[in-house]
């Protein structure tokens, strides 16, 4: 079976309303970032980093600028291309190195205003014309990120593991805690109907593991009270009371 | 640009001190063997050894 290679898009600009060459074109004019949408996440691709640099899309001079990562996979090797991979690998957590063995995955989609402007010949501009488009968010980590991820996305989905004692062992879960102890309260306060509770709570404690599984950013531990520091509370939360609000 | 140094041939990795002595010992019984053989068990045997590293680190 014939499988085309994996190719991005140049820069990895996808456009909403033309193909990605199309949109990649109109990129070497100005960019403006409208937003970011996270999506459920691409497969990981696993290999050594052989080389990354900048480069013109396919290493063809009649295309923009983008950026590569090469990488020796079990199956052979493999160019990824995207002008947000530059970024992932220099800012990632783990910062990985040539020889490292690395995981890259698109985690979502940002996007894009292009302003594709035509020239006549002096410079002038004779005609502006804005599209909307998106370019491909990359995260890219040596790939023992993604199994610490993995390690503690578990840790959430262990409804029997003592709170207390996971968050001392893992400080950064902190925070996924409170959120799930606050979706306790308030499914005990307005979800009168103990299955509908049980599947609130267990759809949204799968949502946020699956979420940290896939290497998102961990949320922070935002404090109410700067001079009071909020504790993780083993406690159920109260039973509810027939005065209380259902859905 | 940033880049390896082309692959080593397997004289220098035999000689290298950082090699594993797993790949070494590799590398000497795949010498015995026919070539396209050699190469096509490797093929295999990186594809399996991934398998296992994603299940082992719950890589998806």
């Amino acid at each position: 079976m014939n499988k085309p290679p994996d190719q991005s898009a140049p820069g990895g600009i996808e456009s909403a309303a033309g193909s990605p060459r199309e949109a990649s074109r109109a990129s070497s004019s100005r960019f403006a970032s409208r937003e970011f949408r996270p999506s459920r996440g691409g497969s990981l691709f696993v290999g050594r980093l052989t080389e990354h640099g900048r480069a013109n899309y396919q290493f063809r001079t009649d295309e923009n600028a983008s950026y590569f990562l090469k990488l020796l996979t079990s199956r052979g090797a493999k160019t990824l291309w995207g002008k947000d991979l530059e970024r992932a690998l220099h800012s990632g957590e783990t910062r990985p190195k040539v020889g490292d063995l690395i995981g890259a995955r698109r985690v979502g989609r940002e996007a894009v205003t292009v302003t594709a402007r035509r020239r006549v010949a002096g410079g002038r501009i004779v005609t502006e014309e804005a599209h909307h488009a998106h370019r491909t968010r990359w995260l890219v980590e040596k790939v023992q990120f993604f199994a610490e991820r993995a390690r503690l996305a578990r840790r959430l989905r262990d409804e029997q593991a003592d709170v207390r004692d996971t968050v001392r062992a893992h400080p950064e879960l902190k925070s996924s805690f409170l959120s799930v102890r606050a979706a306790q309260e308030f499914a005990a306060r307005r979800i009168a109907d103990p299955k509908d509770r049980e599947r609130f709570l267990s759809l949204m404690r799968e949502a946020m593991a699956a979420s940290i599984h896939r290497g998102e950013p961990l949320p922070a531990v935002r404090l109410r009270d700067p001079s009071r520091t909020e504790e993780v509370s083993t406690a159920e939360p109260r039973p509810p009371r027939r005065e209380d609000p259902t859905r | 640009m940033n880049a390896t140094s082309p692959l080593p041939n397997s004289h220098e990795l035999l000689a290298d001190p950082q090699a594993s002595e797993w790949l070494k010992s590799a590398l000497r019984s795949a010498a015995e063997r026919d070539p396209i053989d050699a190469l096509n068990d490797a093929l295999v045997l990186a594809a399996t050894l991934e398998e296992r590293l994603r299940r082992e680190l719950d890589l998806r």
